[in-house]
């Protein structure tokens, strides 16, 4: 579905092209598509309008922790006396927070599980609803030094989980098994990954583990950045976080869909053509009553989210924009 | 032999040197911990000379040299030490994506120390590293070129940052005032229609009230909307090292900076007011920029609430223990069950804090004294009252031990003297046990201080936040808001170390927490501490 829509985005793809061509060209030897160019500069900007105050609490994922905050940085500076909090510990603690009324905004790195949305209709007779705020590459990170060409799924599969159901024949445990030679051929794969109340454990156990298990090996760490941090700080090792955890210590290596496809970057183009596999979208879920309006400052909130600026603040935080007609979609049936 | 060995065992100085060396081993421990978050965080304000090189592609790099590493495996006969390279902080994150760069030295054909490139500490987007291309007013350009845009950037960057106090001012104190006295008549209105009144002449007054307050609130905005036209009043244009450039608002900038061109005694200043901005600044940039000081003033403030709940309680909790129960089976089961109590884990209390502070007790006022503001929540989510009810009980352990131990340490004398002359048993305890334990009690408040300002886990569940709006006290009625959520050092450190996205970034921002963190707890217990001796001082005197 993600690339159907990303297909319709043809435009800024041309410009995120041109710009990464140019960069190509100048050499600067990050492959980063500039700021502007992601987001179409036409798109419009969001427009302050009158009577918005209080109180927002926001609890979920801690992917989109730093975007959530961002947002209500740049959010507040529109509505000096709204007041947002933001809490973010994991996707799973949004469901319970939306279902206890402790929170307005229940941000999640993935989709709510039918059991999360059971409860919420127990209590509230209809369905929470789902916002994608932006795109995530979900990467594979390992050492900067490590100098493997890129994976194919099932081989991450290897790595990561103890049942193996794409059915890569070997248990990768040491580099070489993955084809890296010399200085590489004992070291072993140290495993990092999250803890099971993030969203990114549970996206990746489903997308790539064909939810499978994780090996008993796998480091589980409290944040996105700890995972990257661990990797940096160690050779062998090897990971899973959002694109915007990005650092100079490791690398996002480049994944394939089946072994023997080519592989793929983790980059904003491959993300919207769905040639990167793990792309994915981040939600914001709501509590929004059928036939009924939005609370006015979770709409604002939504609005600005779908701006420029809103967007713009995406590509800050390293993640990437929302395709153009998912706004559209979303914007209308919002208002 | 074997007798001298003996001999010397008896001596007793194999044990006094054992002794020696566990004070050294601890001393060696706090000190090498204490040195690494310095070393670490201390450097973190210091202006860093700006390198530029040229590769062998021809391609240059600007920034600050921040480590060196041999490159693994790359040790060849001809060079036995190996490869080395280096990483550089580049900044410039809306054109690089990455402010960190490794470099191989080998690559580097040239390096320089420029003396006319600029550091700008941006607003977004972090560092930027460069040179000034132009500044414009409008369609007028000011400067032309890097040197003469030098000259005349300080005053207007200075011109800016009064503006944004100024902002500043407006949101926080203006717009903050508008919005409190709005909510408070929302509130009342709602309070009447729960009552039952949908009609009356207050209804109609206090809508007047918010229909006058929001009047007031969009000529506020306005304001605010001119000044913030003005912040972009300045258009400067960057460009960096590879001639790329950057046009940007004067307003996004904090501060500019030649580090090449400066001498010791400059940088010295840079360092110190560096250091005075992270003390009293906001954060900004989700945490990772900008100061701590809602962090700071939050921790302060939960230790002073945990305190006031902690001592009292566990001071009378002891006096029962001590002085009244009848020493039997029961009191020593309680006394097991409360030095157990200080044996359980911290994240424990927080799930406790949450399920019965938080929901059963919060959950219940808000039904009974706050049903105008339901559904959403006032003392039913986290805040800074459960955060620190939940430390104290975690702590109370702690003070019950200290004051029972310092109870049975007061001279038996005292008492039977107290009695002898006549007093009732509260009255010698008021006048003579309480005075006499008092140092006692404050060792135990200074242990638990300690350990509530360092605790995390329990805080997370029970109202700490990434990002508090406000702070738990201000100027308005009640002025210590006991529902707001809250922000703490050892959670920033957390959330900065853990989470943020540019986690090399934010790196030396949690050693510099983490050295406030520290330097917070010594003063907190320097503070007890010098009561207490001043009431060791007094207790000596009236004791004679």
């Amino acid at each position: 579905m993600l690339s159907q829509i990303f297909q319709q985005s043809r435009r800024k793809l041309k410009s995120a092209i041109i710009v990464a061509l140019s960069i190509a060209v100048c050499g600067v030897p990050v492959a980063f598509a500039d700021s502007e160019s992601m987001v179409d500069p036409d798109w419009k900007s969001y427009a302050r309008v009158s009577g918005i105050t209080g109180n927002v609490n926001s609890i979920g994922s801690d992917t989109l922790n730093n975007l959530m905050t961002l947002w209500a940085e740049g959010f507040r500076k529109e509505y000096p006396n709204v007041k947002i909090q933001i809490e973010g510990k994991g996707s799973s603690t949004a469901p319970p927070a939306l279902i206890e009324g402790t929170a307005q905004l229940g941000p999640m790195s993935r989709k709510m599980k039918a059991k999360e949305m059971d409860k919420f209709e127990a209590k509230f007779g209809y369905k929470p609803t789902a916002f994608p705020v932006a795109v995530d590459a979900l990467a594979v990170y390992v050492n900067k030094d490590n100098p493997i060409q890129g994976l194919s799924m099932e081989e991450v599969d290897s790595i990561f989980s103890k049942t193996r159901r794409r059915g890569h024949r070997v248990n990768i445990d040491t580099w070489d098994k993955a084809g890296l030679k010399d200085h590489w051929k004992n070291v072993t794969v140290s495993l990092y990954g999250r803890n099971s109340a993030s969203g990114t454990y549970g996206f990746f156990k489903k997308k790539v583990l064909n939810k499978g298990d994780y090996k008993d090996q796998v480091k589980e760490q409290p944040g996105s950045a700890s995972v990257v941090q661990g990797i940096t700080e160690d050779r062998g090792g090897i990971g899973y976080s959002g694109i915007g955890y990005r650092t100079s210590g490791v690398r996002a290596i480049p994944l394939s869909a089946k072994s023997g496809d080519p592989f793929f970057e983790p980059t904003f183009m491959n993300a919207s053509s769905g040639k990167y596999p793990l792309a994915r979208l981040l939600y914001v879920y709501v509590n929004k009553a059928p036939g009924k309006p939005l609370a006015p400052l979770v709409k604002e909130f939504l609005n600005y989210v779908y701006s420029q600026q809103g967007q713009m603040v995406v590509i800050k935080d390293g993640y990437f924009p929302l395709p153009q007609k998912l706004m559209e979609k979303k914007l209308t049936e919002m208002n | 032999m074997r007798q001298a060995f003996n001999k010397f065992l008896s001596s007793g100085t194999l044990f006094v040197w054992l002794c020696g060396a566990a004070v050294a081993m601890s001393l060696l421990m706090v000190g090498g911990i204490l040195l690494l978050i310095m070393v670490n965080g201390l450097g973190f304000f210091w202006p860093h000379t700006i390198s530029e090189m040229t590769l062998k592609d021809g391609t240059r790099l600007l920034g600050e040299i921040q480590g060196q590493e041999v490159i693994p495996n790359s040790m060849t006969p001809e060079s036995p030490e190996g490869k080395t390279r280096i990483r550089m902080k580049i900044g410039n994150r809306d054109l690089y994506g990455l402010d960190f760069q490794w470099v191989d030295e080998e690559d580097i054909v040239a390096r320089s120390t420029p003396q006319d490139v600029v550091v700008f500490e941006r607003r977004e987007w972090g560092n930027f590293y460069g040179r000034i291309q132009q500044v414009t007013q409008g369609d007028m350009v000011m400067a032309s070129d890097n040197n003469q845009a030098w000259k005349i950037l300080p005053p207007l960057i200075e011109q800016v940052n009064q503006l944004h106090e100024d902002i500043d001012v407006i949101q926080r104190v203006e717009i903050g005032d508008i919005n409190h006295d709005m909510e408070q008549a929302r509130l009342k209105i709602q309070a009447l229609h729960i009552k039952g009144i949908s009609q009356s002449p207050e209804i109609v007054e206090r809508e007047a009230t918010i229909q006058r307050l929001e009047i007031q609130y969009q000529q506020q905005v306005e304001t605010l909307r001119q000044l913030d036209a003005r912040l972009a009043d300045y258009t400067l244009t960057l460009v960096d090292t590879n001639g790329r450039e950057k046009s940007l608002p004067l307003g996004q900038i904090v501060e500019a900076l030649r580090p090449n061109d400066m001498g010791v005694g400059a940088k010295c200043l840079t360092y110190l007011h560096n250091f005075w901005t992270v003390l009293s600044d906001e954060p900004r940039e989700a945490n990772t920029e900008g100061g701590i000081f809602p962090a700071i003033f939050g921790t302060v403030m939960m230790v002073f609430i945990m305190s006031i709940a902690v001592v009292p309680f566990g001071v009378l909790a002891a006096f029962y223990l001590k002085e009244y129960a009848r020493q039997g089976a029961v009191v020593r089961i309680v006394r097991i069950a409360v030095n157990n109590l200080a044996g359980v884990p911290s994240i424990v209390f927080g799930v406790f804090g949450l399920g019965f502070f938080v929901y059963a007790v919060g959950g219940t006022v808000d039904q009974l004294f706050y049903p105008e503001a339901l559904p959403n929540p006032t003392f039913g989510t986290g805040g800074i009252l459960w955060a620190s009810l939940t430390l104290a009980l975690m702590t109370v352990p702690v003070v019950i031990v200290a004051t029972e131990e310092s109870l049975s340490a007061v001279p038996r004398e005292y008492r039977e003297g107290s009695i002898a002359l006549g007093a009732t048993k509260f009255e010698s305890m008021w006048r003579v046990i309480l005075p006499c334990a008092m140092p006692g009690i404050l060792t135990g408040l200074i242990l638990a201080v300690a350990r509530a300002t360092g605790e995390v886990a329990p805080l997370m569940l029970t109202g700490v936040v990434k990002l508090a709006p406000a702070l738990p006290l201000d100027f308005h009625f009640p002025f210590v808001h006991l529902d707001r959520k809250f922000m703490h050092l050892g959670f920033h450190i957390y959330d900065v170390g853990f989470q943020s996205p540019n986690v090399e970034a934010a790196k030396p921002m949690v050693y510099v927490t983490t050295l406030i963190l520290v330097m917070v707890v010594i003063m907190l217990n320097m503070t007890a501490i010098a009561l207490r001796n001043r009431m060791k001082k007094k207790f000596k005197g009236a004791a004679v």
